[in-house]
Formats: C-alpha cells, sequence, structure tokens
C-alpha cells in the first residue's frame, strides 16, 4: 500500500488557487522531494497532508486515512517539521524532548530508549542542559527532527528543514534522513535548494499550484534526451546570450554560474559549427562542453512549459 | 535626520497593516467615550428605600411621601418587621431604610421631640455618605413644614447658604470625566504601542539589526515614536471634538494651548512606553508593567476619579510624578474654565520635565543596549 | 489526559525560566494594591475653601471659625473683596468660597434672616456635590444652634421638632477604604488574570509553535485546560497575596469565612483567564491581544461592574449590560463576604453566574480556535 495518495488536491484563498488539482502517490520508504520556488504551493499541500489545513477539494490519504476527512487519525502516525523549528526556546534540549514525549503518550521505558536515540543522531549527548535558544543553527534543526520522531511515525514530513543552516549540516541532515529512510520511514519533504532535490528518489516540481513534472531524477532529465546542452565558458556571457539566442538551433540559453548553458534543440546540431560562427562573429569563447543535464535545468524548463500553458 | 524619516516610515507601514491594532487605537477611544459618557455617573438618584412605618398616622405618612417626592429616593418596599429589613439590606435590594416608631404622630401634636430612624447601606460609602445628607435634610424639612401647618409660623433659619456653582453648573458629571477620559486613553494608546514596538523587535529576533544599523539612537527614536505620537494626537483631538459634540463639552480656552497641552502629554507617555521597553524582554512583562505604571496610576492616582486631596500624604506625594494629574489641571482650565498658560504653566512645565526626564532616560538606555 | 499535564508542566517550566515574568505577576498586584488601596477613596476631605468677609465682625469670624473647626475643610484663605475670590477658583488653590456681606453681623444680632453665598468649583462635580453638602449641613448646624440661643417668638408656643437618627450599616464610619479596598482587589486580579490569559495561545502563535502542537495528538481542549491551569495557579497565588495584603496591611475587617473568599476566586478567574485565552484564539500577535484585553475587556469592566459608578445610577439602557460582567458577580461577592460577612445562602446566584460564565467562556474558546484551518 502507497504510504500518501494525494488526487487532485485543491486549495483556494478567496480567489487565489494555492494548490490547483495535485496528484501523486509517495510509497512506503521513499524519499518524495516537492521542489517550487516560494509561494509555489509546497507548504500549502503540506499542511493539507498533515491536518492543518482543510482541502477545498480533492483528497489525500496518508498512511490509509483520509485526512480531508478525519485530520485528527493521523496525528499520531506523522512526524512534522516546520521551517521554523518549533523548539521553546526556554526549555533545554531535555525539556524539550520529553515535552514532545509526552504530547505523543510515550511509556516511560520508551521514552529512555528514544530519548537516548535522539540525543545520539543530533549530536547532543552532554548538552541536554542546554537551553534551545542557545543551541547554534545546526544542532536545533536536528533537535527539530529528532522530537519530531520520537514516536516512530511511519510517515515524515519536512517543510523546508534546511533553511538557513550550513553546508555541513545540511550534509550531515540528509545523511540522517537516507538511514531513516532505510528503516523504512517515508519521506516528504519540500526545498527550494535544487542541489538537495538529487537526494531524493522521486521529485514533485510545483510552479503556480500545479505539479509541473514528476518522476526519479532521472526521468525528469529524460526531457532532455533529444535536446542536448552543451556548456560554453566566455568572459562575455551576455553577448554570448544574444548571439545564441539568434541562432535557429538553439532553444534556448541560461546563464549557469559565469557560463552559458545552451539547450539545443536536436541531437544532430553540431556544438563545433555553433561555435566556429560565434567566434567568427570576434566573441571569444574559452571552452565548450556538452554537460548532463542538471535539476536546474530541468526545473527551469518545466517552470517555462508550465508557464506556456 | 533622514534616517528617523525611514525609520518613522517602516514603522508607519507595520502600524497601518495591522488592521486590528489600528482600529482599536483610532476607534477604541470613541467608542468608549460614548458608552462611558452616557453610563458614566456620580449623580446619586434612585437610592432603593423601604419603609417600616410603625405609626400609620397622618405624619408619618407626610414624612414618607417627602422622602418620595424628594426625587432622591425609591420606595421599593413597606415591610412590618425589622428582619424583613436586615433581609433586604443584605442582599443589597435597598440601599436605606426608614423606621418611623409608634407615637411620632401624637409627638408632634403635642409639641414633644421624637425621632425616625434612618438606617443607610454603608457597603457603598460614596452613595452613602450623600444619601446620609438627603436623609438628614428631607427629615429636617419635613419637620419644619409640619410645625408650621400646626403653628401658622414663618420660621426662617438664621443662616443659610445660597450656592452657585462655576464652570459646570449643572453638575454634569460628564464634563467632569470627559477630560479624565482623555488622558487616560490617550496615556494607554501612547505608552503600550511604543512600548510593545520595540519589544517586538527583541522578541522577533530583528533586534540584531536595529543594534547594527548605522542610525544614532536619538534618531532612531525619533523615528519610532514619531507615528504614534501623530496618531495618538489624532485620536485625543478625536475625542474631544466627539465630547464637544456628544456631551456639550465646552470649550472656553485656546485651541493652541490645548493642543500643546496634549502634545506635551502624549510625549511623556510616549517616552515612558519607551523606557519601559528598555525594560522588558517579553512582550508580555511590558505590558504588565506598562498597566502598572501608566494604567492605573493615571486612573486611580491623578485626581480623574478620586480626589487627590483626601489621599494619605504619602500617596499625595506620589502622585507627583504621575503625569496625567498634570494634564487634568491644564485641561480642564483650558476647556472648562477658560483660563490661559499664565493660569496652568505650572503644570505644563511640569509635563515638560516629565517627558524629558523619561526621554532622556530612555535614551541612555537604549543607547548603552545598542552597545 | 496526560498529555496536557505534559503541557502545564511545559508552561510552568517556562515561567520558571522567566525570572522577570514571575517577578511581575507575584510582585506587581502587591505593589498595586498597597499604593491604590489608599488612593482608591471617595472621601472628600481638606476641601480647600477661601472665605471673602465683607464683614468683619465676630459675627462672621464666628462663622468661619465653624469651618476651620471642621475636618472636611481646610481654610486656603481670607480675602477681603469678592475680586479675589476667582483667582483662588481659577487656580485650583480653592473649590469652595464663602462670600459674606457686610452686614451679615447686623443682621444676625437683629433676628433677621441672613444669606451667606457660596460658590463652588463645578469641574470636579462629584467633590463639589459633596462639599457642598457638607457646607450645608455645617451652616444648617450653625443655623440651629444660634436659633437655640434665642428666645422663641411669643406666638409660637411649644413647637415639636422632628430630628433624624441616622445609621450606618456594614461600615459605620463611613470608610470609603472597606469599601474600596475589595473592589481593588478584584480589579487588579481581573488586570493580571486578563492580560496573561490573552498570551496564552496567541504566543505560540507568534512564535510559531502552535503549528506543532496543532500537529501533535494534543485536542484543542486540552490545550485550553493546560493553559488555564498555571495561569489559575498563579492567580491563586495573587489571590493569596493580595487578601493577605487587604486584611494585615489595610485592617479591612474580614466578617465571612476566608475558604468561600478563595473558592469564588477561583470561580471568577475562570472567567478573566477565559476571557484572555478567548482573545488569544482571535488574535494573530501579542499586541493584538494584548490591547483587545485592555480595552475591550477590562476598561469596560471597570466602568461598568459597579466598581466606582453604582449600576443604579446608569441609564436603563445600560444596566442589562452589566449582567454581562463577571467582575460585576465578582465584587458583589468580595464586598459581601469583607464586609457583611455572609455566605453562599446569599450569593449563590452570583456564584452559579460566574460559574456558567466561566464555563461558557473557556467553551466559546476551545470552539473558536481549531486545530484545522477551515
Amino acid at each position: 500500500m502507497d504510504a500518501i495518495v494525494v488526487k487532485d488536491l485543491t486549495r483556494r484563498f478567496g480567489q487565489f488557487v494555492a494548490v490547483d488539482h495535485v496528484s501523486f502517490t509517495v510509497g512506503q520508504g521513499e524519499i518524495f522531494g516537492f521542489l517550487g520556488s516560494n509561494g509555489a504551493g509546497k507548504s500549502t499541500t503540506i499542511r493539507m497532508l498533515c491536518g492543518l489545513l482543510k482541502p477545498t477539494a480533492g483528497t489525500a490519504t496518508v498512511g490509509g486515512i483520509d485526512v480531508g476527512r478525519d485530520p485528527e487519525g493521523v496525528k499520531q502516525r506523522i512526524g512534522y517539521m516546520s521551517q521554523r523549528f518549533s523548539l521553546y526556546e526556554l526549555l533545554t534540549v531535555e525539556q524539550n524532548i520529553r515535552f514532545y514525549a509526552g504530547l505523543y503518550g510515550l511509556s516511560a521505558t520508551r521514552f529512555g530508549e528514544r530519548k537516548r536515540f535522539v540525543l545520539e543522531m543530533a549530536g547532543l549527548v552532554g548538552r541536554e542542559k542546554t537551553l534551545a535558544r542557545d543551541l547554534p543553527g545546526g544542532w536545533r534543526q536536528r533537535l527539530a527532527l529528532g522530537c519530531a520522531i520520537l514516536h516512530e511515525p511511519p510517515i515524515l514530513f519536512l517543510d523546508e528543514p534546511t533553511g538557513g543552516v550550513d553546508p555541513l549540516s545540511r550534509r550531515h541532515f540528509w545523511r540522517l534522513i537516507d538511514r531513516l529512510s532505510e528503516a523504512g520511514v517515508t519521506i516528504l519533504v519540500t526545498t527550494h535548494y535544487l542541489d538537495e532535490a538529487e537526494y531524493c528518489h522521486r521529485l514533485a516540481l510545483i510552479h503556480a499550484g500545479r505539479l509541473a513534472a514528476l518522476g526519479t531524477t532521472r526521468e525528469l532529465k529524460e526531457v532532455f534526451a533529444n535536446r542536448p546542452i552543451i556548456e560554453l565558458q566566455t568572459p562575455d556571457a551576455v553577448g554570448v546570450m544574444r548571439a545564441l539566442d539568434a541562432a535557429p538551433e538553439v532553444e534556448k540559453t541560461s546563464l549557469f554560474g559565469t557560463s552559458v548553458h545552451a539547450v539545443l534543440r536536436s541531437r544532430s546540431v553540431d556544438p563545433s559549427a555553433l561555435v566556429s560562427s560565434l567566434r567568427g562573429r570576434g566573441l571569444t569563447i574559452d571552452a565548450v562542453t556538452a554537460v548532463a543535464p542538471s535539476l536546474d535545468d530541468v526545473f527551469l524548463d518545466a517552470v517555462e512549459k508550465a508557464g506556456r500553458q | 535626520m533622514k534616517k528617523a524619516l525611514a525609520v518613522g516610515r517602516k514603522e508607519f507601514r507595520q502600524i497601518v497593516r495591522d488592521r486590528r491594532s489600528l482600529s482599536i487605537l483610532l476607534l477604541a477611544p470613541v467608542i468608549f467615550l460614548l458608552l462611558y459618557g452616557y453610563a458614566l455617573n456620580f449623580d446619586i438618584k434612585h437610592v432603593t428605600l423601604a419603609v417600616e412605618d410603625r405609626d400609620q398616622t397622618a405624619e408619618s405618612r407626610a414624612i414618607i411621601a417627602a422622602f418620595v417626592n424628594s426625587g432622591y429616593f425609591d420606595l421599593v418596599a413597606a415591610v412590618r418587621s425589622d428582619e424583613a429589613l436586615v433581609r433586604l439590606m443584605d442582599r443589597n435590594q435597598i440601599r436605606a431604610a426608614l423606621i418611623i416608631p409608634e407615637k411620632v404622630g401624637r409627638a408632634v401634636d403635642t409639641g414633644r421631640n421624637a425621632s425616625v430612624q434612618v438606617i443607610i447601606n454603608g457597603d457603598n460609602a460614596n452613595t452613602a455618605s450623600a444619601v446620609l445628607g438627603y436623609a438628614t435634610t428631607i427629615v429636617l424639612s419635613v419637620s419644619a413644614t409640619l410645625q408650621m401647618e400646626q403653628r401658622g409660623v414663618r420660621m426662617q433659619p438664621p443662616v443659610s447658604l445660597e450656592p452657585r456653582i462655576w464652570y459646570n453648573p449643572e453638575l454634569r458629571s460628564a464634563l467632569f470625566l470627559v477630560p479624565g477620559l482623555i488622558a487616560f486613553i490617550g496615556m494607554i494608546t501612547a505608552a503600550v504601542s511604543t512600548a510593545l514596538s520595540v519589544v517586538r523587535e527583541k522578541e522577533r529576533g530583528t533586534w540584531e539589526q536595529v543594534r547594527m544599523a548605522p542610525i544614532s539612537t536619538v534618531a532612531y527614536i525619533v523615528g519610532k515614536t514619531i507615528p504614534y505620537l501623530a496618531l495618538s494626537i489624532v485620536s485625543a483631538m478625536a475625542i474631544v471634538l466627539a465630547a464637544m459634540a456628544l456631551f456639550g463639552l465646552p470649550m472656553r480656552g485656546s485651541w493652541l494651548e490645548l493642543l500643546l497641552a496634549i502634545s506635551l502629554f502624549l510625549a511623556g507617555a510616549l517616552g515612558t512606553g519607551l523606557f519601559i521597553s528598555t525594560v522588558a524582554e517579553s512582550q508580555l512583562v511590558a505590558f504588565q508593567i506598562v498597566l502598572i505604571v501608566a494604567f492605573l496610576p493615571t486612573f486611580l492616582l491623578s485626581g480623574f476619579i478620586f480626589p487627590i486631596r483626601s489621599m494619605p500624604v504619602p500617596i499625595q506625594l506620589v502622585t507627583y510624578i504621575v503625569p496625567a494629574k498634570y494634564f487634568l489641571v491644564a485641561l480642564r482650565g483650558i476647556v472648562l474654565k477658560g483660563v490661559g498658560i499664565s493660569v496652568f504653566w505650572p503644570a505644563l512645565g511640569a509635563l515638560v520635565i516629565y517627558a524629558v526626564g523619561v526621554l532622556g532616560l530612555a535614551s541612555v538606555r537604549l543607547a548603552r543596549a545598542r552597545g | 489526559m496526560r498529555r496536557m499535564l505534559f503541557l502545564i508542566w511545559k508552561e510552568l517550566v517556562e515561567l520558571r525560566a522567566d525570572p522577570k515574568l514571575l517577578r511581575v505577576l507575584l510582585g506587581a498586584p502587591i505593589l498595586q494594591l498597597v499604593i491604590l488601596g489608599y488612593a482608591a477613596t471617595t472621601d472628600v476631605k481638606n476641601v480647600p475653601i477661601v472665605f471673602a468677609d465683607n464683614d468683619r465682625t465676630p459675627a462672621s469670624r464666628d462663622l468661619i471659625e465653624r469651618f476651620v473647626g471642621s475636618p472636611y475643610f481646610t481654610i486656603a484663605g481670607v480675602v477681603s473683596s469678592v475680586d479675589e475670590i476667582d483667582s483662588y477658583l481659577e487656580h485650583d488653590r480653592a473649590w469652595l468660597a464663602l462670600s459674606i456681606p457686610a452686614g451679615y453681623g447686623q443682621q444676625v444680632g437683629s433676628g433677621a434672616p441672613a444669606t451667606v453665598q457660596v460658590v463652588a468649583d463645578g469641574s470636579d462635580a462629584n467633590s463639589t456635590t459633596l462639599a457642598l453638602g457638607y457646607a450645608t449641613n455645617l451652616a444648617a448646624g450653625y443655623a440651629q444652634a444660634l436659633a437655640a440661643t434665642r428666645p422663641p417668638p411669643p406666638s409660637a408656643g411649644r413647637i415639636g421638632a422632628i430630628d433624624p437618627v441616622i445609621r450606618v450599616w456594614f461600615n459605620p464610619q463611613l470608610e470609603s477604604k472597606d469599601f474600596m479596598i475589595p473592589g481593588v482587589l478584584a480589579l487588579l486580579l481581573l488586570v493580571m488574570t486578563a492580560v496573561l490569559g490573552s498570551m496564552g495561545i496567541v504566543r505560540e502563535k507568534e512564535l510559531g509553535t502552535l503549528e506543532q502542537l496543532n500537529v501533535t495528538p494534543l485536542r484543542r481542549w486540552e490545550l485550553i485546560v493546560g493553559k488555564l491551569l498555571p495561569y489559575a495557579l498563579i492567580g491563586a497565588v495573587d489571590v493569596f497575596l493580595v487578601v493577605a495584603v487587604a486584611i494585615f496591611w489595610f485592617q479591612i475587617p474580614l466578617r465571612g469565612s476566608f475558604a468561600l473568599l478563595f473558592a469564588m476566586s477561583m470561580v471568577y478567574l475562570l472567567s478573566t483567564l477565559g476571557l484572555g485565552l478567548l482573545i488569544s484564539t482571535i488574535s494573530d500577535t501579542q499586541q493584538q491581544a494584548m490591547m483587545t484585553a485592555a480595552f475591550f475587556v477590562v476598561v469596560p469592566m471597570i466602568y461598568l461592574s459597579g466598581f466606582v459608578f453604582p449600576i443604579e445610577n446608569m441609564p436603563a439602557v445600560i444596566q442589562p449590560l452589566t449582567y454581562l460582567i463577571p467582575l460585576r458577580y465578582y465584587l458583589v461577592m468580595v464586598r459581601g463576604i469583607f464586609l457583611k460577612g455572609v455566605g453562599l445562602d446569599v450569593l449563590w446566584r452570583q456564584a452559579v453566574a460566574l460559574f456558567a460564565f466561566g464555563i461558557i467562556i473557556l467553551s466559546l474558546a476551545a470552539l473558536r480556535s481549531r486545530k484545522r484551518a477551515a
């Protein structure tokens, strides 16, 4: 049985449609990523799945329970971590853990085990008596995650869990997610960091409340199967982009770091011919390479397509 | 100066966006003015009265009639026993009881003295004093009238008082209370808003930005307080105008001086709020302190409701640091008495000293907090 | 149920971790009661009065002496012309001005009735009324004394007079203190707990932890009650403190049962905290919550509850409104227990009303705020 089944989920705020007929499923143990820019509808969707917001239309089944009709039913079976790492500043690490364990009704023995687990996982052994407000960003993040999984929920919702945290801590965090997933926990995570999306088994790209693309990273990159991407290193990126935009074999260009990415219309286009013509016009091209499509490209492409519809 | 304006503009935008707080600040005062202006009344009337008439003669009925006709008493019960009176008193169903013993009528007829008993419910001392006065006067005048009827003799007291009342001839409580209400509301609006505004930054974590900002503490303070000053002045003037329209609050003095007095008072209130914000870490604590330091003293120690002269001397000394007290003097002077600065300049001076003092203290503390 | 206990525990830990708050919540009521208990007096004493004595005879001086001797008045000055009175009244140096006309002494001496004018500063209507009353009574007493010294007119015969004998129950000295301080007590409890309650939910909303709580199995009513109980505990401590101050510092007699007073205070707190919590559920920010609590709960209650202004004197349309004010009922109870020593047999109506109030308000708070946004 799939852990999460979403069908035509919709949410309106007055005239504004925040989530527009979104459908997808998440299998057990999967790490499912929700990708999109701010305001695309990611947080709204997660809130509906957690029973925090009532859907305007559509259904969502979480752990076998219809969340729209029975929001309370899922609460014991899910864990949730928000962007704000909702910890109680005036409570110590230990007290935060004890509090949430109490809310989930953990027995004394189970509490002992889980507390040890969370402290270890978060690297907070020895810092139990530190006030939450005195913890640096990375530790708070891990503590928040720990509090969300105290009751060993089979399904975990993470809403932008890595905001404002240093890259090292982020990497550490994702390793923890991986371990959880291996242990069978289903994880739905929203993010706008494209590099993190690579950690997910499957991805959904959300734009303007609609699903723009859905699949594994490989499947998603298939859109570029017949549209190779070349990367050009040049000191005059703007000029090169302009020239390429005028070329009929080039579908579109984009700035990628300091270099230019160009999507060619078909495999038959010869990159070296293109480069010669550019050099012929006086533009300096230092290097040109064929690159594998990145999620960045996929995302931009999907957004563009969605915009055209 | 420009930076102060920038801070002020941001603050103003935040105020305007918080619709509910804004409406509370602007509308609540006027709504309350309506409610309280009509509901509040010191005039003691409709005093509930019970009568136990053991005499049942023409004279005793004359006494009862005098009470009823005085316009102050409402006769709610005629009882036959003392126990009944006790019950009514205990339950606060009557505020006064008149007991006319037997043989009063006969006593008057035969030229002997008699007495009637008036029992007053003392649990509200204010009303009780007034009722005591009414009852005494009524009985004495009934006594004189009965004698006059008996003898046909005019008895005039050798000395009598003829009262004249200045500034407020009908002694309407509303005119008295309205100035106090203005002070009260203005203080709360100004002090509370300012206190919360700064503490909120601390709570939300934007305080670091405030510390780092390349702006002098003075400019920051000016920027922070100007929007609230403007708002509360508008609020206060709205109350004044509403009071004039609805309660016939007179305006016998100068508008300019009124504006000056209001502005000085509100500046002090803002300073109070600002100072409190440097002491409190959370909005709850700030609010509670504002309540203790601004709200309750303004209400109870400014002479607005309770006369200062009747308070014990140590407390009277405390009232010297309540700015509302001085504001009331100035306000009543301008609005009711029609006098000018030449008369109430000490009050204005006190307001200036208070405002400067409290703003200065706040600045020092804020500067230190910014490091 | 167990979940709620954890919530209560968390609230108490948070409270302990914020010492300033605790100091304010426990210390403020005492401080306020002490200062305000003294200030809240409606007795009018030391009324400054100025005399314009145009007569300057032993008779006029005699009249002035009468006022000097009274504790109700202080002499602000004796001037010789009426014009000088203006400045006294304008500058607030006197509230009353007594103007004794020239020829007063002669009139009194010859047995003719004399009139003395008294001018009052009407800007403080309440005090003026009372002050005028005192002055009138003083003059009447003086007049009676004068009359007694004169021989009765021959045609009068024996005249019987009726004297009023006045007794004041519950408060024989007419000390407004005994009346006011229980009122101030009630007021303080209201102010502290309504504001405290209003922070309850909205603080978590503002800091972001409310969302986390909504995701857990903690039920809404568990949250409300879980917030209520720790605050009620603080309220209970406050009740103890202020009652102790009232009894031991202000010497207010407690003629009724303390247990009843305490129990009724807790029922009262149910309403005040409940109102605070209700406000908390409809506010988005702490500022909104506190201002709403202060302006729409506390201030109306002060004015409409009978604390200072008797309800009987309010316009008929307003009076029914006062039935919605918990403070009204509590005032009756607290004054009744202190001053009259009455028990539940007399106060049961108020107790029921307060209790019902509390339950309704708390239910509204629980219903009004849902875990899931619609």
